[in-house]
């Protein structure tokens, strides 16, 4: 029987190790074809050319992600301090539901959700097409709420109650020991989120291929379209043949050292905090 | 603390104010499909956007991968064009006169809408006597009656089909354009031939034209007229079918008519305003 528990063990790690070896012995070779240089910081990408530069949508992914954390942290992070706070038990039954299903729902919803309600109020307020890295930025950030929320919420409980009281004790408002006691003592709880956050920004596709417009040039203001790293591999995947595929292939490489990144980072801070 | 988000939301709504009665005028929104995708080459190539094999489309085109999202995002944009596939065009959009022309089967036929494209299959000259018969199947009137109603063009008149009792595999490799109205064709050439089967695999036009020559298929599909190095490989291409290519704006755009050189103006980015057009 423990054999069972063995094997069911080790395909979450057979997985990942067969993901990596297919994705550098599949990219590697192309990026070295290319020139690392000319791959990363090259700033054409015209496939028929065989011109092969992602650094517009390496920096398409970072402003997205960026916009993201900067439009969900904080909505993020209020929301989980009413929850573990201030939130009546009758609307607790009701928010908490609420939240777990908005992280349920599938990213192509969000995608057309997007394409259908936000695009056009986007076009209302700034003119153009109304597919932006700002679209973009506003879609994520409802996405990642989820995943904020919930580890901020659990950050924010762990909190002993004596800070709250002491806070209080010493004639704070309420709102005061909860933002000025509270908070800090849950900071790396609610970090460990954010960068979660980060990640799930960082890798949606579905969603984002459709509102945030994909040229693949350097944005020049937010209202200007981009095209991220998800976008560009699912976008071409289907026709790409060649050095045009493995060039693909690399650009998941790039994507994949990207979350390797946040995943280090996540498991730094949430060693700090034991 | 209150003081505080009022003060936020203030600022947030009163830089949306300002920013949104600057408009952005007539500004042309251009909307291209995926490089490598068939539709785009084709477009590309017929209004000469494409030269000596560079794609001169305008860095700025929004780019969507699949013909829904292009309808879709120009429906909902009225400064907006886009190209699809005639087959795919609904009401939710208008297609837009070219060169005085309207986009419709009958005047793809008599040869003035110039902007369509053909599908080919490509087939080696030893071919097998069942994919021959699979051939004469789609060029039949019962195989270019499904072509008509997947909503392209066909391209043969030829009379009906007679079942040949042949049995065996056949394999068809190429173009994700073409296979679609290529599994209509194979499940109902199946129905009449039960002991055949038909194998489709979606590669790509390139690639699928790549298998034929080598002989790893029988029939390759192509939404493209065949290169000068895949004719001199052997291979002889039939057109099946001929699919329009309508340039659409939104429904609320009043412009009727574009000539070929203004649509060449807006895709390479010359032309960027729709004051300009009309």
């Amino acid at each position: 029987m423990k054999g069972v528990f063995l094997i069911s063990a080790c395909v979450s790690v057979i997985a990942v190790v067969t993901i990596c070896v297919f994705l550098f012995a599949n990219g590697v070779p192309a990026i070295a074809k290319i020139g690392p240089s000319e791959f990363l910081l090259g700033k054409s990408w015209k496939p028929l050319e065989n011109k092969f530069g992602i650094f517009p949508m390496i920096v398409g992914s970072i402003y997205v992600t960026a916009g993201a954390i900067i439009i969900g942290v904080p909505v993020g992070i209020f929301c989980a301090v009413f929850m573990a706070k201030f939130c009546p038990q009758g609307l607790y039954k009701i928010l908490k539901p609420a939240i777990e299903l908005l992280a349920g729902i599938p990213s192509i919803v969000y995608g057309f959700f997007g394409l259908m309600v936000i695009v056009p109020v986007m076009q209302d307020i700034f003119g153009g097409s109304g597919k932006s890295m700002l679209t973009a930025s506003v879609l994520l950030g409802i996405m990642i709420l989820p995943t904020i929320i919930g580890v901020a919420e659990s950050a924010v409980r762990a909190v002993p109650e004596s800070y709250y009281e002491g806070s209080l004790a010493l004639g704070a408002t309420s709102e005061r020991s909860v933002f000025c006691a509270m908070l800090p003592a849950a900071k790396t709880g609610i970090m460990a989120g954010v960068i979660l956050g980060i990640g799930r920004a960082i890798g949606e596709t579905m969603a984002v291929v459709m509102i945030c417009g994909n040229q693949s040039v350097l944005p020049n203001s937010i209202t200007s379209g981009v095209r991220t790293l998800t976008a560009n591999i699912v976008l071409e995947m289907g026709y790409a043949a060649d050095l045009h595929r493995d060039a693909l292939i690399a650009t998941a490489v790039v994507l994949f050292v990207f979350i390797l990144i946040i995943n280090t980072l996540f498991s730094i801070i949430k060693n700090n905090k034991e | 603390m209150k003081k505080l988000i009022s003060a936020g939301i203030a600022a947030v709504l009163s830089a949306a104010l300002l920013t949104g009665c600057g408009g952005a005028g007539n500004a042309i929104t251009v909307i291209s499909r995926e490089d490598g995708s068939g539709t785009r080459g084709a477009f590309t190539e017929l209004m000469g956007i494409l030269e000596n094999e560079v794609d001169n489309t305008v860095a700025t085109a929004e780019i969507s991968n699949s013909t829904s999202v292009v309808i879709q995002s120009v429906a909902g944009n009225e400064s907006a064009i886009g190209y699809i596939s005639l087959g795919s065009l609904s009401s939710e959009v208008k297609a837009v006169k070219v060169d005085g022309v309207e986009a419709t089967v009958d005047n793809i036929n008599n040869g003035t809408y110039k902007v369509s494209r053909p599908f080919n299959i490509a087939t080696r000259d030893d071919i097998s006597p069942l994919a021959a018969d699979f051939v004469s199947f789609i060029m039949s009137a019962d195989g270019q009656a499904i072509i008509e109603e997947k909503g392209y063009i066909k391209a043969s008149d030829n009379g009906a089909y007679a079942p040949s009792g042949l049995e065996g595999t056949i394999v068809v490799a190429g173009s994700t354009s073409v296979a679609p109205v290529m599994e209509k064709l194979a499940d109902k050439y199946k129905e009449i031939n039960p002991s055949v089967t038909i194998e489709i695999q979606q590669t790509g036009s390139s690639a699928g034209m790549t298998s034929t020559i080598e002989g790893a298929c029988d029939i390759g599909m192509a939404s493209r007229e065949l290169k000068d190095s895949e004719l001199s490989a052997g291979i002889s291409p039939t057109v099946i079918a001929m699919d329009g290519i309508a340039v659409i704006v939104n429904n609320k755009n009043d412009v009727e008519n574009l000539t070929s050189e203004q649509i060449k103006g807006i895709y390479t980015g010359t032309i960027t305003n729709w004051s300009e057009v009309k």
